[in-house]
């Protein structure tokens, strides 16, 4: 037994000398600015607080997420651009989504250079940031023009959390939304009722630094209203400085996270989101056709195997309400994997092929998308 | 309960410690309940089978081992047999059979409304099965005495560790180790940990992080060439590290407790040949289809030919063990094939081998044969994985250059960082098992030195679990 505790104790002392020797080997790297993705690998690991306190004193850190799509500040960008746009110019395509839907507007702008657009959203942003969007940005609609709703297959899953900060450990961008749940008793239009984060701004976020109440009944807000909040994220910052503990938190956390978005599409009973998906779908329209606008739908099936089918789930409101959508599935098959970069969009030559298919249905449906 | 979840570890640690505290016969006694509750964490609904599958081996062992009556041994095992074959008939390949006759009828122009049951597969069902057999199979044929102990009997047909995925035990094997006390000592629980750390690498490292590319490019309409034999060897090394890595984390989890499970694997991919390969892949069911299935056959008893025969139908039907898919039964076929093919030739080319076992170039041969039988392996490993017939005829046709596609185009998602570092520490493990022929061998190391390895492979764990775990391959079959 001896031995054996004496091998025990051996090895503990050599995983602590290791994790020196890591730590030592990265803040050198820090230090000289080689961040390489070694070095980004283990600062994914920190917990989200970790990682906000860091972006927060280092302002200038390019991979720093903190200031990014905050509802807020992106809705006074919006106004801005509304004020200064000629109102002449023919319909604009007012675009609520994420990069892929951006990426597929470039491809139609490079298919047909007469068309305009303006992009409204967030990194990978879930059906509620997308919608929520779209309704605060109502005072800045023009008769005539396109709202386009994009939905992304892979964010569905985060359609119950308020916060990128809760289901995207490794690049927790803050910014904030809220969820929507479905209201039977029908007292709210459209049939969703939401329930708001307490943090709506960036001026929010760094007024919790000076308010301690604040900031617990922001956390409690998330640990109860936030389907996709784990523990393993946030507990325990001052242990970021090993990154063996970073390590482990990572695994713990985008498993324990992983798990979650998994349960959540496959068990429907906690929380219906294709029946909310659906409402949105529905509202968007009413709400886009009843300030002169033409409403488009964007279902966007990433290359992630799992995830939802976006069409189906959105069929039958389409249907009824006949509101006109671009499925990706319809013109490339996400099981492809040549159509796909690395980081997950699709490859330019996709996305161009999808600008030219828009711009297709756009001529099927009688849209008329320029002057 | 996967054993990467945290929740495994923790039930362990609470059997750990009442195994600890309990005396022997109260030891088998909770091991039995523990196991119960492990396989019922997958769906209780199932565990009335192992249950009853248990009663009647246990009940057909007493009355097979009282018997001297040929014709009703005979019954009696026979009886065994058709319970626990019936079993698997019943809930694993129903609907495959069913499906099949359809399609038959279907060719011959004649309709047949829907047959299929909705049965869903019990999880470890072909493994349990399987080792309840040998277990009347042996007393029938005068190998094994039967046991009167009821609770050893189900807790060797239950053994929580290798219940849903093997190794599958025999009888003579485990039972005794059931039976009788087991002595604790530290020293098994250090061997245990390491194999536990061991298999978690091969498992969480590897083979959860490679599964997404191997996965992209067989759901992929139309993958290049490249694609599919990267793909392919990467699923090679990912069923390697996935069931291998489930027998090691089985094996130590019961090395822990005092058990000794077999050896299920031996480097299977340093074979040149397929009997080579066969002797050192899934071990506990390739021997167990030749003492119960190929020597039953005849064996090589009855001529050249017979021999092909019976080598084709034992591999067919391990094929058929693993799924009731035709993939499995031309996988079966393959494997087959290539056994008759190399025991048709393998006289001259073993007597090339031994006269220079020891010289540069017998070891340059046997790199060159090691190499190029890995893709004979590989090609197997693509009808295995493949998603149906037409999938083998489409990624065939495109690895041998067909297909619109480039073949030199990649799309295949690339493999991370870590899962390359493991699989480097893993091919260096192996070469060092295989080079001492001790699978221990890091014991005989300077101690700082062992303990500077087991802290690095603590650390690869830690770097390489990023990936979401998934369920294990083999819990399927």
């Amino acid at each position: 037994m001896k031995r054996q505790l004496g091998v025990l104790g051996l090895t503990l002392m050599m995983l602590v000398v290791l994790d020196l020797a890591v730590a030592g080997i990265l803040h050198l790297a820090e230090t000289r600015g080689a961040v390489t993705s070694l070095v980004r690998f283990f600062e994914y690991g920190r917990s989200v607080p970790g990682k906000l306190d860091r972006w927060i004193e280092n302002p200038g850190l390019k991979d720093s997420l903190f200031k990014v799509a905050w509802l807020p500040a992106e809705m006074d960008k919006s106004a801005q651009r509304f004020r200064d746009e000629d109102a002449g110019a023919g319909p604009v395509l007012r675009s609520y989504g994420m990069s892929f839907s951006g990426r597929i507007l470039n491809g139609a702008k490079k298919a047909d250079p007469e068309l305009s657009f303006d992009l409204h959203g967030g990194p990978a942003a879930p059906p509620n940031l997308v919608y929520e969007a779209f309704l605060r940005d109502q005072p800045n609609r023009r008769s005539g023009d396109i709202a386009i709703l994009g939905l992304l297959s892979s964010s569905v899953s985060a359609m119950s959390a308020m916060s990128n900060r809760t289901w995207n450990f490794e690049q927790p961008a803050p910014l904030t939304y809220p969820v929507f749940h479905l209201d039977d008793a029908n007292t709210v239009e459209g049939g969703l009722r939401a329930v708001h984060p307490l943090v709506e701004s960036m001026a929010d976020e760094l007024a919790l630094r000076e308010d301690p109440q604040a900031a617990q009944d922001w956390a409690a807000q998330l640990e109860a209203e936030d389907a996709l909040y784990v523990k393993a994220a946030f507990y325990w910052p001052g242990l970021d400085a090993s990154p063996f503990v970073r390590l482990v938190r990572r695994a713990l956390a985008i498993s324990t996270i992983q798990d979650r978005k998994r349960e959540l599409i496959q068990n429907t009973q906690d929380y219906d989101y294709p029946e909310v998906l659906r409402r949105m779908i529905g509202q968007f329209a009413r709400s886009a056709r009843a300030d002169g606008l033409i409403p488009v739908v964007f279902l966007i099936q990433s290359r992630q195997q799992g995830d939802p089918d976006l069409l189906a789930i959105a069929r039958p409101v389409l249907d009824a309400d006949d509101i006109v959508y671009f499925a990706t599935t319809e013109h490339f098959d996400p099981q492809d994997s040549s159509g796909f970069q690395p980081d997950g969009h699709y490859t330019r030559t996709v996305d161009a092929m999808f600008g030219e298919a828009l711009i297709g249905t756009f001529e099927r449906a009688g849209i008329r998308y320029r002057k | 309960m996967l054993f990467t979840e945290l929740r495994f570890w923790a039930f362990f640690a609470i059997v750990s410690w009442l195994y600890v505290v309990l005396p022997h016969r109260w030891q088998n006694r909770m091991l039995l309940v523990a196991s119960y509750v492990f396989y019922g964490a997958w769906d209780w609904r199932f565990l009335g089978l192992i249950v009853f599958s248990t009663v009647v081996d246990y009940l057909i062992g007493i009355r097979l081992g009282a018997e001297d009556d040929t014709r009703r041994r005979k019954i009696l095992v026979s009886t065994s047999l058709a319970v626990n074959l019936g079993l698997l008939g019943v809930f694993k390949y129903f609907g495959f059979f069913a499906d099949s006759f359809q399609a038959l009828l279907a060719m011959a122009g004649l309709e047949a409304g829907p047959i299929t049951l909705s049965i869903v597969l019990p999880v470890g069902i072909s493994f349990y099965t399987f080792q309840t057999l040998s277990y009347t199979i042996d007393i029938y044929r005068r190998d094994l005495k039967p046991t009167r102990d009821f609770l050893d009997f189900a807790l060797f047909v239950a053994f929580f560790p290798q219940l849903v995925a093997g190794p599958i035990e025999r009888a003579r094997n485990l039972l005794p180790n059931i039976a009788l006390p087991r002595t604790l000592s530290w020293d098994a629980v250090g061997r245990g940990a390491v194999l536990c750390l061991l298999g978690l690498i091969k498992k969480v490292v590897i083979a959860d992080a490679i599964a997404p590319s191997v996965n992209a490019v067989y759901a992929n309409p139309s993958p290049s060439g490249l694609d599919i034999a990267f793909a392919t060897w990467l699923f090679a090394i990912q069923i390697y590290c996935d069931f291998s890595g489930y027998t090691d984390i089985a094996r130590g989890v019961a090395k822990m407790l005092g058990f000794r499970l077999m050896r299920n694997f031996a480097q299977p991919y340093f074979a040149a040949d397929p009997q080579e390969f066969w002797r050192r892949w899934h071990i506990s069911l390739s021997t167990w289809l030749r003492d119960y299935l190929y020597i039953s056959l005849g064996g090589n008893r009855g001529g050249r030919w017979f021999t092909y025969r019976n080598l084709m139908a034992t591999m067919v039907l391990g094929g058929l063990w693993h799924g009731a898919a035709w993939n499995f039964v031309l996988w079966g076929l393959y494997q087959g094939g290539l056994l008759s093919a190399h025991r048709a030739f393998a006289g001259r080319h073993d007597r090339v081998g031994e006269g220079q076992r020891r010289s540069l170039g017998s070891w340059l041969w046997r790199l060159l044969a090691v190499g190029a039988f890995f893709q004979v392996v590989c090609y197997g490993w693509l009808l295995f994985r493949a998603q149906s017939f037409a999938q083998i005829v489409e990624f065939t046709s495109r690895l041998l250059g067909g297909g619109d596609r480039a073949y030199l185009s990649m799309s295949m998602p690339s493999v991370p960082f870590a899962a390359l570092l493991g699989l480097v520490f893993l091919t260096m493990w192996d070469l060092l098992v295989e080079m001492t022929g001790d699978v221990q061998f890091y014991r005989n190391c300077y101690l700082p030195l062992r303990a500077a390895l087991y802290a690095g492979m603590i650390y690869l764990l830690a770097f390489g679990s990023t990936s979401a775990s998934s369920a294990f391959i083999y819990f399927q079959f």
